[in-house]
Formats: C-alpha cells, sequence, structure tokens
C-alpha cells in the first residue's frame, strides 16, 4: 500500500511539472466550463446548474481515456515501466497508484470548476449537494479509470489506443447527453443512451444539482457503475503488459467485453423496467424554461405560461410556510415552498403532515389549494406536473371546479418514487345535458396521503395545464 | 561489503531454451558463476546475452531448462529475489521530469534493505546533478543514475546488461571504474556485452555466446591459450600481398587482412617474423609497421565461430 500511496505522489508531482499535462488537467475543463455556461448556458445560474455535470462528466472522461489511459501506453512504449519491473513493484501496485493519482488530481480540478461556476456563473449551489456530488465524482472516477486502463491494456501501439479512445470518446460525448443534452436527440438515441455509462453519470449529476434529488434514487445506475469500474480495472490488472514487445492476443482483447456485460444489462432494464427519459426531459425542460424566463424578461415580454398558485404561493420569500386552509375536521398539511424558480415565476411544493392513528370518525388528512387557470388557456384537459416522494405511500389527487364547485372529479392515485415523475390529473367534467360547458377559470387540487399513520411528504413542481 | 569467494554457485543456468515466435533466442545456454566473481557474458548483438539476463532476473520464463538466482527460482519468488539482487538493463528510461535524488529515492523505497541516497550520489558522481530533470542528462549521466538505481538496495548480485552500450571510449571507462569498483567491494556482476576489451578487463570469468549456445567459457586467460592460434601479429606493408602467401610462410597459422593491415597468427613468433623479412626482401615490399600481441579473445570468438564480434 506504500509502495501505492509513494508512487501516486510521484506521478502527481510529475504532472505538476509537466507543462501539457497541467493545461489539459486545469485549464482545458474551465475552458469548458466557460463554453458551457457562457455559451450554452447565456450565463444563467440554473442552466449552469444543468450543465454542470455534463462539465463534470466530460472532464471525468478526459481523465480516464486521454489521461490514465493514454499515459499508460505511453508509459509501456518508453520502455519505463521496464524499471520499475526490476524492482519489487507489481502490476497492481502501478494499476492502482495510476487511478489513485488520477483520482487525487481530479478533486482539486473540480474544486476549481466549482469555484469558477459558483463565483462567475453564480450557480446555485447547497451544501447537501457536497456528499452527492463526492460519491457521484468518486464512482465516476473509477470506473472511467477502469474503461480507460481495459482499453490501453488491449491496444499495442499509441496509435491503436488512440483509435479506441477517440471511438469511445466521440460516442460517449455526444450521445449520452454531454454536450447534447438527451432530450433534444432523437428518440432511437435515447435508446441507445441507455446503453452508455457516461448517460448514467451525467444524469445523475444533473438530477442532483439541477433538481435536487437523492443519488440513492439512482442506485440501479450507481451500482452499474462499480460493477463495470470493477471489472474494467481486474481486466487491466490481469492483462497488464510492462514491455511494448508484449503483444495481447485477439483471445485476450476479447476480455475488453466483459466490462460491457453490466452497461448492457442496466441498459435493458431501463428500457424495459425504468422510464429514463421522463426524469431527463423534466430537468431539461426546467432548465429550457428557467433560461427562457430570463431572456424573455430581458425582451420585456411575459415571463411564463405556468399559473403559479394563488396568494402566498406567488411570493418570492424563500422561507416563508403557509398553512392551506383546510376542512375544519381534518389535520392540516403544510405546503412549503422548497425552490423558487428564477424571478419566481417557478416553484418546487412541498407537501407535508403525518397521518394520525386511525380512530373512529377520524378523516383523512388532506391538503388543498385553489389555482387560476390563466386567460391565455382556452382549452385544457386537466393539469400535469412533475412529483416525487421518499414515501412508500400512495396518495390521491383530485381536481375540482372552485367556481360551479359542479363536475365529476376522477380521483387519481399513485405512489410517488424517489424520481421526479410526470403526472397528469383530468379536469372535472360537466353534468351531462351542458353542451358546450365553460372551461374551468378556478380549480381546486385535493392531495391525501393514504395507508398507515406516520409522516409524509411528497414534493411538487411545473403545474401546468395540459 | 567484504569479498566472499564461496564454492557454491550464486548463479546457475542449465540448458536454458528460449523461443519468440520464428526465432530460437536460446538453445541451451548452460553456466555457473561463483559468489564475488565479475562473470561476463561476451557475444555480438542477437547471441542471447539479453534474453539470458532477463530470465535471470525474473522479466522471462525459459521455455526449457532451470535457472538459481541467490538459491531461489526467479519465476516463482520474483519479489524476494528481486530484494537481494540490483540490475541494470540496456537503456533505462525513467520519466522526464523525475529528479536524480527523487528517483534514487523512490526506487530505495521499494526495498526493505537502502543504501542512503547521499552516498549513492556522492559514489556514481552525480551529486551536482541531484535535482537535475531525467531528460536533462546526458548519456553518461544516465548510465550512472542507472547503475546506481541498481545499488539502491545493496545487491548480493548486480546484474548489467550492455552497461557502456552507445558511450564514447572516456564515458565507457568512467563505468570500467564503477565497475571494478564493485568488484573490489567484493560484489558478484554478472555482465553482458560485445566489447572484448570490457571483457578482458573487467570479468574474472567469461562465457562468449553465439546464436543461442555458449561456444567457449573460463578465465580470458584460459580461453586465449585454449585457443592455440599463437601470437598475434598486426604487420603494414609498403605494397599490399596476397594474405594467402603470408599463410605459408613457416610457422605461421592464419594471416588475414582488414583494412590494408595483416594480421597473423604464429607460432613460434619469432620464426615467423624472420620468414616474413626473408619473404618481403624477395618481394622487393618493405615492412612499416609490426605489432606482437597476444590472442585477445577477439581471436578466441573467430576461431569458434568464424565470424567477428562485429559482424
Amino acid at each position: 500500500m506504500m509502495n501505492v500511496i509513494r508512487l501516486s505522489i510521484m506521478t502527481i508531482r510529475l504532472v505538476m511539472r509537466t507543462k501539457v499535462a497541467l493545461f489539459f488537467t486545469f485549464l482545458f475543463p474551465c475552458i469548458f466550463l466557460f463554453v458551457y455556461g457562457g455559451i450554452f448556458g447565456h450565463g444563467d445560474p440554473n442552466a449552469m446548474a444543468y450543465m454542470f455535470g455534463q462539465v463534470l462528466t466530460l472532464n471525468i472522461l478526459g481523465a480516464g481515456f486521454f489521461g490514465l489511459g493514454l499515459q499508460a501506453v505511453m508509459q509501456r512504449e518508453r520502455g519505463s515501466l521496464r524499471r520499475y519491473r526490476l524492482a519489487p513493484v507489481g502490476s497492481l501496485t502501478i494499476v492502482a497508484s495510476n487511478l489513485l493519482a488520477n483520482y487525487l488530481i481530479q478533486i482539486p480540478v473540480v474544486g476549481l470548476l466549482l469555484v469558477c461556476a459558483m463565483g462567475i456563473f453564480h450557480m446555485p449551489f447547497k451544501l447537501s449537494f457536497i456528499p452527492m456530488i463526492f460519491v457521484l465524482l468518486t464512482i465516476g472516477i473509477f470506473a472511467f479509470a477502469g474503461y480507460g486502463l481495459t482499453i490501453a491494456s488491449v491496444s499495442n501501439t499509441m496509435q491503436e489506443v488512440q483509435v479506441y479512445n477517440n471511438l469511445a470518446w466521440f460516442a460517449l460525448v455526444f450521445l449520452s447527453g454531454i454536450t447534447i443534452p438527451l432530450p433534444a436527440l432523437p428518440h432511437w438515441i435515447q435508446t441507445v443512451a441507455t446503453f452508455l455509462p457516461a448517460t448514467y453519470l451525467v444524469t445523475m449529476f444533473q438530477a442532483v444539482m439541477a433538481q435536487s434529488e437523492p443519488v440513492s434514487a439512482h442506485l440501479p445506475e450507481l451500482v452499474t457503475l462499480v460493477v463495470s469500474g470493477f471489472a474494467g480495472l481486474f481486466i487491466a490488472w490481469k492483462l497488464f503488459r510492462w514491455e511494448k514487445e508484449e503483444r495481447i492476443s485477439t483471445a485476450n482483447k476479447a476480455w475488453a467485453f466483459a466490462l460491457l456485460i453490466p452497461i448492457f444489462l442496466m441498459g435493458l432494464w431501463m428500457n424495459v423496467y425504468a422510464n429514463p427519459s421522463a426524469s431527463w426531459n423534466k430537468s431539461y425542460s426546467r432548465m429550457i424554461k428557467q433560461m427562457s424566463s430570463v431572456v424573455s424578461a430581458a425582451n420585456g415580454t411575459a415571463g411564463t405560461t405556468l399559473e403559479d398558485f394563488e396568494g402566498a404561493a406567488a411570493s418570492q420569500d424563500i422561507s416563508k410556510t403557509w398553512q392551506v386552509p383546510m376542512e375544519d375536521v381534518r389535520p392540516l398539511a403544510e405546503i412549503t415552498i422548497i425552490a423558487p424558480g428564477a424571478n419566481g415565476s417557478q416553484h418546487a411544493l412541498r407537501v407535508s403532515g403525518r397521518v394520525p392513528m386511525p380512530s373512529q370518525n377520524q378523516l383523512p388528512v388532506q391538503a388543498s389549494d385553489n389555482f387560476v387557470i390563466p386567460t391565455t388557456v382556452k382549452t385544457f384537459s386537466g393539469i400535469e406536473f412533475w412529483i416525487r416522494s421518499d414515501d412508500s405511500r400512495e396518495y390521491r389527487f383530485t381536481l375540482l371546479d372552485e367556481n360551479t364547485k359542479q363536475g365529476t372529479a376522477p380521483e387519481i392515485t399513485l405512489r410517488p418514487s424517489s424520481k421526479w415523475a410526470s403526472i397528469r390529473i383530468p379536469a372535472p367534467t360537466q353534468a351531462q345535458g351542458n353542451a358546450s360547458p365553460p372551461q374551468p377559470s378556478h380549480l381546486k387540487l385535493f392531495i391525501a396521503p393514504l395507508g398507515q399513520a406516520g409522516d409524509f411528504s411528497v414534493d411538487i413542481d411545473e403545474i401546468k395545464t395540459y | 561489503m567484504s569479498a566472499n569467494n564461496n564454492a557454491s554457485p550464486l548463479v546457475s543456468a542449465e540448458n536454458l531454451h528460449k523461443r519468440y515466435e520464428d526465432v530460437l533466442a536460446l538453445r541451451g545456454i548452460s553456466f555457473e558463476m561463483k559468489k564475488g566473481e565479475v562473470f561476463g557474458l561476451l557475444g555480438p548483438n542477437g547471441a542471447g546475452k539479453t534474453t539470458t539476463i532477463e530470465i535471470l532476473v525474473g522479466l522471462r520464463q525459459p521455455d526449457e531448462g532451470s535457472v538459481r538466482v541467490c538459491g531461489l527460482d526467479p519465476a516463482r519468488e520474483s519479489n524476494e529475489l528481486k530484494e537481494r539482487i540490483g540490475a541494470a538493463l540496456q537503456a533505462t528510461v525513467l520519466p522526464d521530469k523525475m529528479t536524480v535524488e527523487e528517483a534514487l529515492r523512490l526506487f530505495a523505497s521499494f526495498y526493505k534493505h537502502r543504501v542512503p541516497t547521499e552516498s549513492l550520489l556522492e559514489t556514481f558522481g552525480l551529486m551536482e546533478k541531484r535535482h537535475a530533470h531525467f531528460d536533462k542528462l546526458s548519456g553518461g549521466q544516465k548510465q550512472r543514475l542507472a547503475l546506481a538505481l541498481a545499488l539502491v538496495n545493496d545487491p548480493e548480485l548486480v546484474l548489467l546488461d550492455e552497461p557502456t552500450v552507445g558511450l564514447d571510449a572516456m564515458l565507457r571507462r568512467d563505468i570500467y571504474a564503477l565497475i571494478e569498483r564493485f568488484k573490489s567491494e567484493g560484489r558478484t556482476v554478472l555482465l553482458t556485452t560485445h566489447y572484448i576489451e570490457e571483457a578482458e578487463r573487467l570479468c574474472d570469468h567469461v562465457a562468449i555466446i553465439d546464436h543461442g549456445r555458449v561456444v567457449a567459457i573460463g578465465t580470458p586467460r584460459e580461453l586465449v591459450d585454449r585457443s592455440g592460434r599463437g601470437t598475434r601479429l598486426e604487420v603494414r606493408l609498403a605494397k599490399p600481398v596476397p594474405a594467402e602467401k603470408l599463410k605459408s610462410l613457416d610457422a605461421v597459422i592464419d594471416s588475414r587482412e582488414s583494412d590494408g593491415i595483416y594480421v597473423l597468427h604464429a607460432q613460434p613468433a619469432t620464426q615467423a617474423i624472420v620468414g616474413l623479412i626473408h619473404f618481403l626482401e624477395a618481394e622487393n615490399n618493405a615492412l612499416l609497421d609490426l605489432h606482437i600481441a597476444q590472442p585477445s579473445l577477439e581471436d578466441v570468438f573467430v576461431e569458434m565461430t568464424g565470424r567477428k564480434l562485429s559482424e
């Protein structure tokens, strides 16, 4: 272990003495940050929060393929590994020290990027993000180091590793949402993206930074990166070669495909059982709307087509918590603004409270509030919004026409997951015989947690008509 | 380290065979070396010297045959063996920006037993270059650093693969002095070379290798005496004559011409010299230069293989 640490320290020292390495390690990621934040994101803080994950993933990919992987082949081609081979130093020590050095170098780079993003682009950032970013960084660096070293271990020459690295790099950079956001890509590319590990990393960064989702909501993706990273490092260790004269056989090259197995299984699972595009669309549309509100406000035009909750919900006061008027006999639930958007135009709402112990004559907890349909919306079928909850309980949603108190309100019951998902609540239908009923101008949304006694909390965001 | 000439072999290689695809690099190399001696593997490029030394340090495994170094099997007890030996293979390469001192400290840190870095810098004349990056060192300095790295663990056995290749004569003599110092310290040294001077000057025992086989083995003196090629006469004449005519002179065993110099092997030498002078008088030719020397390992190599070492 001491040999690993000594070699890692030496590697870091050597990087610090090489101007080209310094440029690509520290300056290059900053250039990307300014391109993404300044040009693609128009300098918008929320856009920066969305794109920060793209910049980090790009950096992790570069370090894995062109830092670590290329360096490994270069050392072998130059013959500098030969001298280590004469000492009591094993191949595992060399692989592990390169991995550790790569990791230790990336930490200050991410710190630098964070400082630039917050200081220059005013990217919103919570302290609670730090452990989650740390987990994603660690797993991401580890996994892509495994992929980079695997490619290096199956390449015989510098030319060969550059071909393989560029193929992998371009596929990952352009098809996994690092350069072009996934929701902006055709559906078939989105399907391909579910089989790319960079997709998991970039979308997890976006979920954490732009939507405040916990990383635990993406456990399958995390496990896939860890397993495939381990597979990559194991293959790199087993196929490690000290000398450039040692050529790898075609049969051994096939081992590289082993690390694709967990990624392939993950892709299949995502396509069959999960709906990743919902989460991708949410964070992307949220970022676009926030950007457009900034742009339109600057142009002096109307800001948004979304309607806010009435009264206090329109407030920009982040700390304000209010109790919604409830039916007299029902326990109160609270609605809190948990993330006001740019210009206060959008809100993530948290509805929380406690379901009491069941007893006779005890009505269920229910929260409700009114909201106004903008006059610009002539027809609509109901309202839709994004929802997530860490509870494993069901919630029932109902809409009523607040003005007429008429109509049949279909009840929607669902169990939200910890990932954001879209839900639609149909508007109340009018009594039969009314041929052309007017669209309601005021709706009342009822939210009722179901199930056993205990605390509940559900987050709702971007309420709009459909 | 004190001199200790133990009778048991420190290195023994028996019937080593090694093939690289369609090239048979070793075809049954066998030799033994004792503790405290300097042993040379002498042969032209491609003879199998480097493959042999790489098998001894455990970098390669023979296809056939057995090898023991310091009583250990290099293939199976590699880490124990590396603690006890030091090696400098051809063209040691380190990262460009690593300094001399860092390299010595780093490599020393891998071993249980270490020689102080200051002492190595002093011994190998690298004190002034201790902070210099590897890419700023001259060829001689790089080679001295390679030798110093081979000694960071105070090894029982030092293996040097062509330690002076690519160096000019002056730098080569510097390296010879360092190897002689190893010898005086009682270290056991195995070196490969294709320089006759190096083998004759430094080695207690020499194994001449050609085409993956040991063609002769012994002390340099024994090899020369065993050759039976007599005294070596190098002659320069005023007018050229066919080498065959010189070979027909009394007491001349062999004659060849190279770059206007005639090399004769004669026994006894005086009889050959008298015959040569009579021949030149009869041919109306003149003797411009005459060197008399004992036969060299080069002569032994030519006798054994029919080729010169440099061919």
